[in-house]
């Protein structure tokens, strides 16, 4: 009996990841990144410390960060390692362990950080 | 008569009791408007030189045994038109991914273990036996599986899926896409038997999308929906195991 | 039975051989971007987590003009993945759920409802934003 693969795992936190990063992705980048920074739509001190202390501080948007990042973590973890295979590199257990092991752990601190940010208000 | 034009056939030549490895040869074939490339083939076995090794069949598109390599695309050569190429040359090679036997034909014991072991047969339940009665399907159970069940078994799809370049393990486009072909047959009771090969590292995992066994398939099966489907399909029995009665893990 | 010898070629550089495995790397790619973007957000939530100063830090990168520039290219990644992403998208719906739509229901329209959905949820987004972060 060939051995059961336990790809369904990572490849529902792939598509979790790609799906959010599809959908939320491009208007974050859009706002966050482009238009707060030269003001378009938005005040000089829009995103300053206080507001976005408040902002994640609220359960809701810390913890959600915190899981668009860690599925922004395995997604690319797992496209990473296949593509590293694709381009030739073995994926070796030692390479899925680094691959999806740094996506657990930047996870792990993401929401770590989120409970801190929660937790003060 | 449509005019005859000449245009220059670069083929991938190996003959395994003389040559270390492949070489091109090219050849200049006088053609027309309606000639195929399987038909260009022709005219160099039987004008050029004899020895030019290929596979062929039906001429008509429904064999599935003259599938090539045009420019590194996989195509069918006998729909494959010189037309559509000349005045440029054009480089025939056995389908990629396959060992190469002689000249443009391959190997393809591979796949046919791996049609053998998708169970590509309807099995019916224990105790359905409809005697001398039909089974009766609906329209829409019939389109369940139909368009899968246009394989030719060309190999095309094989030939364009990097994957299975790298790792011929893969079960691959065609075999997949079959194996869905029954399992979505409503008369078929074999899925179970079938779940051991979608949920290996070398069923459905063995993807990554790259979407080209669909593009080139000639027969439009789609295998890359098949196996996308049964990504879900193996995921949910991932999961869903520990909910099944014991033994039927 | 005497196998015969064959001769079987690798797969060296097998993506220079079709435009199309070299569109698949580039949406693969995509991914070490996401992954990047996702370092950077996370950085910003340790930085405010950390205080007003560090965070003040990480702002002040945000708001350099190379940020500003090298966003852009971040769009430009999140974009194209988005768009390969609901492209495929259609491929894992079952036909008996499709079925059950009517008639010319195809992969075009499921496409199109999921580009329409991803339009939706971006403008409620960047409305809220522009009311609550001013
Ligand atoms: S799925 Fe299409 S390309 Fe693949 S073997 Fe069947 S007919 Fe040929
Ligand atoms: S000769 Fe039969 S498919 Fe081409």
């Amino acid at each position: 009996m060939k051995p059961r693969s336990h790809e369904p795992i990572f490849w529902s936190l792939f598509g979790g990841g790609g799906m959010l990063a599809a959908l939320v992705g491009p208007i974050l980048v859009l706002i966050i990144g482009l238009l707060v920074p030269i003001g378009l739509g938005f005040g000089p001190e829009a995103m300053n410390y206080e507001q976005m202390r408040g902002l994640l501080g609220h359960p809701m948007m810390g913890f959600g960060l915190a899981i668009l990042i860690a599925l922004f973590f395995f997604h690319a973890a797992h496209r990473i390692l296949h593509t590293l295979h694709d381009l030739g590199v073995h994926a070796s257990e030692r390479l899925k362990l680094i691959c999806y092991g740094s996506a657990a752990g930047g996870s792990a601190l993401a929401v770590l950080v989120a409970l801190v940010l929660v937790l003060r208000g | 008569m449509s005019q005859t034009r000449t245009i220059v056939i670069e083929c991938l030549r190996f003959h395994p009791e003389t040559d270390e490895a492949p070489y091109y040869q090219s050849y200049e074939v006088p053609f027309t408007e309606e000639m195929s490339v399987l038909e260009g083939l022709q005219y160099i076995k039987d004008h050029l030189d004899g020895t030019l090794t290929f596979r062929w069949s039906c001429r008509m598109a429904i064999c599935g045994s003259c599938g090539c390599m045009v420019n590194d695309e996989p195509v069918l050569s006998c729909q494959t038109f010189l037309r559509d190429y000349h005045p440029a040359r054009i480089r025939v090679e056995p389908l990629a991914h396959f060992p190469i036997l002689r000249d443009l034909a391959i190997d393809q014991t591979d796949f046919l273990a791996k049609l053998e072991s998708v169970h590509p047969y309807l099995i019916p339940s224990t105790g359905d036996d409809p005697g001398d009665q039909p089974r009766h399907q609906t329209p829409d159970q019939v389109q369940d599986y139909l368009g899968y069940a246009q394989c030719i078994n060309c190999l095309l799809c094989y030939a364009a899926c990097p994957q299975y370049g790298l790792n011929d393990a893969f079960t691959g486009p065609a075999a997949l896409a079959l194996l869905h072909r029954y399992n979505a047959d409503s008369r078929d009771a074999g899925k179970d038997q079938r779940m051991e090969v979608i949920n290996a590292e070398e069923g459905v995992w063995g993807c990554t999308l790259v979407g080209e066994c669909s593009e080139v398939c000639p027969k439009h099966v789609d295998p890359a929906r098949a196996i996308n489907q049964n990504k879900i399909a193996s995921t949910q029995d991932y999961f869903l195991r520990f909910l099944k009665p014991r033994g039927r893990r | 039975m005497n196998q015969p010898r064959t001769y079987t070629r690798g797969m060296q550089r097998w993506w220079l051989r079709r435009p199309s495995y070299r569109f698949y790397l580039l949406r693969e790619g995509t991914s070490v971007v996401i992954a990047l973007y996702g370092l950077f957000l996370l950085a910003g939530m340790a930085a405010l987590a950390v205080g007003p100063g560090a965070f003040e830090t990480w702002r002040g990168l945000l708001f350099s003009p190379l940020s500003w520039l090298l966003h852009l290219v971040v769009l430009a990644a999140f974009t194209f993945h988005a768009w390969t992403w609901f492209k495929v998208l259609p491929l894992t719906v079952p036909p008996v759920k499709t079925r059950r739509f009517p008639r010319g229901f195809t992969d075009a329209t499921l496409n199109r409802v999921a580009l329409w959905a991803w339009g939706v949820v971006s403008l409620v987004i960047l409305v809220a934003a522009m009311r609550g972060l001013q």
